[in-house]
């Protein structure tokens, strides 16, 4: 008796064990995630900043002792593995063919015609990923911590449509709800000639922006399809950004006060967000 | 001589060219990576601003005569996640100081921080990561 006992433990456990790792395999991590109280994912917390920082060594000597620090943006490399739940993406939007001129001019001159070099506001989706998301019943805020500014956004997720009565905006009008596991976030109203990437990614104010979140294990994964039928031939998906919680807490970013655009002497850029 | 050349020419191309840098434009657009420099003077103002943060310096000329030199550095975001702020170097306000940079090509007194050097010997420099690591 106490031998088939300890056997059927044995096998359970052993099947127990199977399902886990099949589990991991097929990457449902979401369904491990924490959830709310109303039983959806629990996409709060504080997630790592989403603005690329230099790849720099701080060197820093004190009374002859040296240290040295280096930031973690592992992160931020392309997912080794796909990532799942994701989107299929590619790596570039389809102009239609008579804008393609207009958006390689814009890229040739980024460093002098992008707003966002000269501390203007990234908008939805070129903004990122939040920094810390607060989840409430019926609502989502995103809180960001950017260059230009630190903006916020709160999304209903009640079924409300969107308003009919907000100017447009850089950060356009969000309502949100869930498919499954992934929160969908829905933007639209913005103001026309921003930028939604680096490559003299221009938009109209027909820019529809479809954000997804969900969690992969203990990460967040975020990951936004652009559509703007003046200007694109299909809507674009980019490639999944997967983000790793942070212990790092938020702060007022220093006013942005560019003071380089006058000395520059070639077009050399590079990319930022 | 030529390693620190040599080291300048790798610091900005891992930096600047093929990194992905939360400042607006290459700083190869602006500063000579060739022409690391060093000047020694009175830290008159540390200004924690982005995209990048700002020192200035007030200098004596051979003769005799004081110049204003500018530095821009690193984002002040990349300076909070290695732990720097502000006041690490706001505290030397008035006090002199050594700082190392790469000049601007346009010949002003302007330049990028790399290092700078304070009255009791203590520093803070910037290096390139590992040549093998992409941003």
């Amino acid at each position: 008796m106490r031998h088939r006992f300890v056997f059927v433990f044995a096998a359970a456990l052993l099947v127990l064990t199977g399902f886990v790792a099949a589990d991991d395999k097929t990457g449902v991590a979401a369904n491990k995630a924490p959830r709310a109280a109303d039983g959806h994912p629990d996409l709060s917390g504080i997630w790592a900043y989403a603005i690329d920082l230099p790849p720099v060594v701080l060197k820093k000597q004190v009374n002859g002792s040296v240290s040295t620090k280096t930031i973690d943006q592992s992160w931020r490399e392309s997912a080794k593995t796909p990532v799942p739940g994701a989107l299929p993406s590619t790596a570039a939007p389809s102009y239609k063919p008579e804008f393609r001129e207009k958006v390689k001019h814009l890229f040739d001159n980024e460093s002098k015609l992008d707003p966002v070099f000269y501390c203007g506001k990234p908008g939805v989706p070129r903004i990122g990923s939040p920094r810390r998301i607060i989840q409430l019943p019926g609502e989502m805020v995103f809180l960001y911590e950017d260059i230009s500014g630190d903006p916020y956004r709160i999304i209903p997720t009640d079924g409300r449509a969107h308003r009919t009565d907000a100017n447009p905006s850089y950060y356009g009008d969000s309502v949100a709800h869930w498919e499954g596991n992934t929160l969908v976030v829905d933007v639209t109203n913005f103001l026309k000639d921003g930028w939604f990437g680096e490559g003299g990614y221009f938009h109209t104010d027909a820019m529809h922006v479809t954000e997804r979140l969900w969690r992969d294990g203990e990460n967040l994964v975020w990951q936004a399809t652009v559509d703007d039928p003046k200007v694109l031939t299909a809507p674009w998906t980019m490639g999944p950004r997967v983000v790793k919680p942070s212990s790092d807490p938020l702060e007022e970013s220093p006013p942005c006060i560019e003071d380089d655009g006058n000395r520059l002497l070639n077009s050399d850029h590079h990319q930022q967000r | 001589m030529r390693y620190k050349i040599s080291f300048i020419l790798i610091f900005f191309t891992v930096l600047f060219a093929a990194g992905s840098l939360p400042a607006h434009h290459s700083p190869s657009a602006v500063f000579d990576m060739e022409k690391k420099f060093t000047v020694a003077g009175t830290l008159t103002q540390v200004d924690w601003i982005n995209p990048h943060i700002v020192v200035f310096l007030d200098a004596k000329k051979d003769d005799g005569s004081a110049e204003t030199w500018k530095f821009e550095s690193n984002p002040p975001s990349w300076f909070r996640r290695v732990g720097i702020a502000r006041n690490d170097l706001a505290k030397a306000i008035g006090q002199n100081v050594t700082v190392e940079g790469a000049r601007a090509k346009n010949g002003s007194l302007y330049g990028y921080l790399l290092k700078i050097t304070f009255l009791d010997g203590n520093s803070l420099e910037l290096l390139f990561d590992s040549p093998n690591k992409t941003p």
